[in-house]
């Protein structure tokens, strides 16, 4: 088999199922996709078909019940935890509904984390400097919950970019915002991942938002039903 | 809503959450340590009394110096229904043909003895139950005997009559411990019509009753209120009183290892309790929607208590009262009489205890929830109405207080005990406070995940505090009981070495000294120390005739000024003996120097420089007090409240008293036969007892010990469940973030050892202070030091068990699929 350099994430027959009160319950069943480097990607679909499962298993959250994913080359269902945590710290960024930044660390030490787990010796440099670029210079010291929700997604975005990852994962990143606020992350998101050229796989309900995806991925029951491939 | 139905159904399906099972488990401790160390407490007080009343030979006495008491204190006695015998005591020289020796003459009317048994030995050594000597006969101890070269069945004469030895006395109830001469047991009637109590004699003349306890209360009342001048009423509490001590120091172990895992119980609680409340938020939040008063609210949550304590107490109480029945058979053979039955008081009083320690604990965090708003359905992260001050918040210090106070059966433990953990408290909020600040300065030079372990205890400032606060509380608990605890009774054990005196010797004459110093020396005594012993009486201080009516203590000072006092003197301070005023006065005085027992000095209100002036026959003797001693008096050694110095003492007629030890099993009959003007007093059985007492403490506190450690682990897991759940969430995210396993362990194990060592620390310290407390103004050590080296490894085994702890719950936490970030909040 050979490995298309062009392709970072990709996914065979992809499924999860789990085991609940009243039997088996299959989440995603046979999920196939494959994701360009530096491609946007949006995964849409009814609450509970499936999508959060999906960006978990694609990120290495998960392991799944069946099939395979890839992320940059490497197989993620075959590595245990510690080897997807090694591979997430440097690949990928996440950027999640509910922000969730570190409430003991300020602005500056949340970004900085992705750095420091890195162990990289420039990591308040580099985190002011993000911080600079989605305009938060002067916010640096504060902590979370000193900043607005607005704020707190700029800085998760910080964070999420800081290590300047090959995929950035977004679970619905403008659903606690409102719809102002909510217009001008997505701008910010859109850049950074422009400038940085990075590979963007959002999950979101908001279908302007998709909209903005150069591709749309559809969910239904827990099957893709539109735009795989 | 059915407030009871919905308690009840709550109840069930809360039961599995792990707080409300910590709550009945701590519970369950507690309930069980207070109810076995209070029945057991009160078995064995009552089984002292019941011997003391034997050692007493009633269950009250009435005594009277130099005149008989009137005849209305036996009258009255019968008209209330007690049995009452009358004694005469008195010193006198028995003879027998031309030997003759100084005794302490017992002269008992018929009803002798009311209480214990009378046990004496016959012509042929064998031993028999004896009734009170009829007109004629007497009984002797065997010092008088071999001093007078008698035997049972010869005569011997006392005031000039002839008695008949009706047997040797083995046991007889009402005898001191410490007597200054051997006994002779005789009639009353002889000794009357003898005319030696004739005026001007020195008798001392006792009525007993025996009866029930309300009959002797009611005596007791009508005859403190009826007292002639100089007469006294002694209660069983005051015989016995060196075993009495021993036990008294016992039991204020068992009863503060109780009290402690009482307590530990209480902090798990409201740890637990806070927990439960913060996640029944949501519930409350939701209820409260959809139309649910707050006073349902409020009900449901007590009831659901209620329904959790009530058999949670009562499981504790089966487990406390089964234990001290085990406890009680093991310490059965060391108490004398009948086995008192099981009282059911203090189970009683530890399940009412138990109630108190739930809600005084968990009620403050439950109550808050009436607080919260409907309206957090739809925002979680609205705080309730934060109170600055809520008076609730002092029910866990009342509940505490009055806890120490009723359990510990003393106000001194109370005091020390809670002033101890008072101080603790605060020393472990200032210097929290202090890390805290310093962290906050100094933090960010940390990198990575130590930092972020370490500003997690910035950020959660109240939660770390308490954490930090239950932790120092349990484990200075935890010092004090298996720590201070051992090394208290370590100290107490070394009281009385091996080689503590055995035998003490009256009566030596100083030109018998060297004869029977070397007579000791054969008989390979140890510790050999001898004290000039003389008998006078206090005729002046500050050159006028004392009289009791001054002192506030009139009874006591009366005795002293009418009886004889006895004085010794030496160059040295005697062992076991500490000045806590002026200066020892040595070897060398320009003018006769005195040195006072502290009681003595209150009695008669005495200071530095007063005189006192002694007869001694014909010699008087003026002396200036120099200094005030300390007596240990458990000390099983020959103390004196007053001691001259010898330079001017040294010319008074006296004898000596002597003290030694020999090898158990060393007979000493020949010491008695060939210096027959001796007197022996064995005091061997006396020492095996206390010995066998804090033995039997030892073991019975290492029982409770159990429940207290098994209380802290409770805390423990208390404390660290009380932040589980933010923790698991921000685990899971660092791991999303791509965190390794080592950088996790570095974050928890930088928060927990800061915990724990902070913790460990301010309770090895705490625990050290109260110890000395303790042991100064409890268990009457004065030079007790806290072993600094093994309250430094519990300070560092519990900062390992903290961060082990830590580890281990965070291990859990660690395998949670990072998935939970995604699910949370979305």
């Amino acid at each position: 088999m050979t490995i298309d350099s062009r392709i970072v994430l990709s996914a065979d027959k992809l499924s999860k199922a789990v085991d609940g009160p009243d039997g088996r319950l299959v989440i995603l069943e046979d999920v196939g996709l494959t994701v360009e480097r530096g491609a946007s990607v949006a995964i849409v679909g009814a609450s509970g078909s499936g999508k959060t499962t999906l960006l978990g298993l694609l990120a290495g959250l998960d392991r799944p019940s069946g099939g395979s994913v890839s992320l940059a080359g490497q197989r993620l269902d075959t590595l245990d935890e510690e080897a997807r945590a090694r591979l997430r710290r440097r690949l990928v960024g996440f950027v999640f509904q509910s922000f969730h930044l570190l409430p003991a660390l300020n602005a500056e030490e949340n970004v900085m984390l992705p750095l420091e787990l890195e162990g990289r010796d420039d990591a308040r440099e580099r985190a002011a400097a993000v911080l600079a670029d989605v305009g938060l210079h002067k916010r640096l010291h504060h902590y979370p919950h000193q900043l607005s929700g607005g704020e707190q997604q700029r800085v998760a975005l910080a964070r999420a970019f800081v290590h300047e990852p090959e995929v950035l994962f977004a679970d619905e990143p403008t659903g606690n915002l409102d719809q102002r606020t909510g217009a001008a992350i997505t701008d910010l998101l859109f850049a950074l991942n422009r400038e940085r050229s990075t590979t963007l796989v959002l999950v979101t309900h908001d279908l302007t938002l998709a909209a903005r995806c150069a591709r749309t991925i559809r969910l239904r029951d827990g099957r893709v039903v539109e735009g795989d491939a | 809503m059915k407030p009871l139905v919905f308690a009840a159904r709550s109840l069930r399906r809360e039961f599995r959450h792990g707080e409300l099972a910590t709550l009945a488990a701590a519970l369950v401790l507690a309930v069980a340590a207070l109810a076995a160390v209070g029945t057991l407490a009160n078995r064995v007080e009552r089984a002292i009394l019941a011997s003391a009343s034997e050692l007493l030979g009633g269950d009250l006495g009435v005594s009277a110096r130099r005149s008989a008491l009137p005849d209305a204190f036996t009258t009255q006695a019968a008209d209330i229904g007690l049995r009452s015998s009358r004694i005469v005591e008195f010193s006198s020289v028995v003879f027998a043909g031309e030997a003759s020796q100084f005794s302490e003459v017992r002269a008992v009317d018929a009803s002798f003895p009311l209480r214990g048994r009378f046990a004496a030995l016959d012509a042929q050594g064998r031993e028999f139950t004896a009734q009170a000597p009829p007109p004629g006969q007497v009984f002797a101890d065997r010092a008088v005997l071999v001093a007078l070269g008698r035997k049972v069945g010869e005569a011997l004469q006392i005031g000039g009559r002839d008695l008949a030895i009706a047997g040797e006395i083995v046991s007889a109830p009402g005898g001191a411990v410490f007597q200054f001469a051997p006994t002779v047991l005789m009639n009353l009637d002889d000794a009357q019509a003898s005319g030696l109590l004739g005026i001007g004699s020195r008798a001392s003349h006792r009525v007993l009753v025996a009866g029930s306890e309300a009959q002797v209360n009611r005596y007791a009342e009508w005859a403190r209120a009826n007292l002639p001048p100089a007469a006294r009423v002694s209660t069983v509490e005051d015989a016995q009183q060196n075993l009495r001590t021993s036990f008294e120091r016992g039991e204020s172990f068992l009863r503060l290892a109780a009290l402690l895992a009482a307590l530990l119980s209480g902090i798990a609680v409201a740890l637990a309790a806070q927990r439960f409340a913060r996640r029944k938020t949501e519930d409350v939040a939701l209820l409260r929607c959809l139309g649910a008063s707050r006073r349902e609210i409020v009900l449901a949550l007590v009831l659901e208590l209620a329904l959790l304590a009530v058999p949670a107490c009562l499981v504790g109480m089966a487990l406390g009262l089964g234990m001290q029945e085990a406890a009680f058979a093991f310490a059965r053979d060391m108490l004398p009489g009948e086995a008192p039955s099981m009282p059911w008081g203090p189970a009683a009083s530890a399940f009412a205890i138990g109630l108190a320690v739930l809600f005084g604990f968990a009620l403050p965090p439950l109550l808050r929830l009436r607080d919260v708003e409907p309206m957090r359905v739809f925002r979680q992260d609205m705080e309730g109405r934060t109170r600055r001050f809520d008076v609730l918040y002092l029910l866990p210090f009342v509940v505490g207080a009055v806890l120490i106070l009723v359990e510990s059966g003393s106000a001194r433990l109370a005091g020390v005990l809670g002033g101890g953990l008072i101080g603790v408290a605060l020393a472990t909020l200032l210097v929290t406070l202090l890390l805290l600040r310093v962290l906050r300065a100094g933090g960010k030079t940390l990198r990575g995940a130590l930092r972020f372990g370490l500003a997690n205890l910035v950020r959660r400032r109240a939660l770390t505090l308490v954490q930090v606060g239950a932790l120092a509380l349990s484990l200075t608990a935890l010092d004090l009981l298996a720590v201070i605890g051992p090394s208290l009774l370590d100290r107490w054990r070394a009281d009385l070495p091996d080689d503590t005196p055995n035998y003490f010797v009256l009566n030596v004459q100083p030109e018998q000294r060297d004869d029977f110093e070397k007579r000791l020396t054969d008989l390979h005594a140890t510790r050999v120390s001898m004290l000039p012993l003389a008998a006078g009486k206090l005729v002046a201080i500050n050159g006028q005739t004392p009289r009791a009516s001054d002192y506030a203590d009139e009874q006591r000072a009366g005795n002293w000024i009418e009886g004889e006092v006895r004085v010794s003197w030496s160059e040295a301070l005697p062992e076991s003996n500490r000045v806590i005023l002026g200066q020892w006065h040595g070897a060398e005085n320009a003018t006769p120097q005195l040195s006072v027992d502290k009681s003595w000095a209150e009695m008669f209100a005495l200071k530095l420089g007063d005189t006192m002036t002694l007869r001694f026959g014909d010699a008087e003797i003026t002396a200036t007090v120099a200094s005030v001693r300390e007596i240990d008096w458990d000390s099983f050694r020959v103390n004196f409240f007053m001691m001259l110095d010898p330079q001017h003492a040294k010319e008074l007629p006296h004898s000596l008293i002597a003290s030694f030890h020999v090898p158990a099993g060393t007979s000493l009959s020949a010491l008695s036969r060939e210096m027959t003007n001796l007197s022996l007093i064995d005091i061997q059985s006396i020492l095996d007892r206390v010995r066998d007492i804090i033995e039997r403490v030892s073991s019975a506190a290492t029982w409770v010990l159990g429940f207290s450690l098994a209380a802290g682990l409770l805390v423990l897991l208390a404390a660290l469940a009380a932040t589980a759940d933010e923790r698991r969430f921000e685990i899971a995210l660092l791991r999303t973030l791509g965190a390794n396993r080592r950088q996790l362990t570095t974050a928890v194990l930088g928060e927990f050892a800061a915990l724990g060592l902070l913790a460990g620390l301010v309770a090895a310290l705490g625990a050290a202070g109260t110890g000395i407390a303790l042991a100064r103004t409890v268990f009457r050590l004065p030079d007790y030091l806290p072993p600094v080296g093994p309250l430094a490894v519990v300070a560092i085994l519990s900062a390992i068990v903290v961060m082990l702890a830590g580890l281990a719950g965070t291990r859990r936490i660690a395998r949670t699929p990072p998935m939970l970030v995604l699910r949370r909040g979305t």
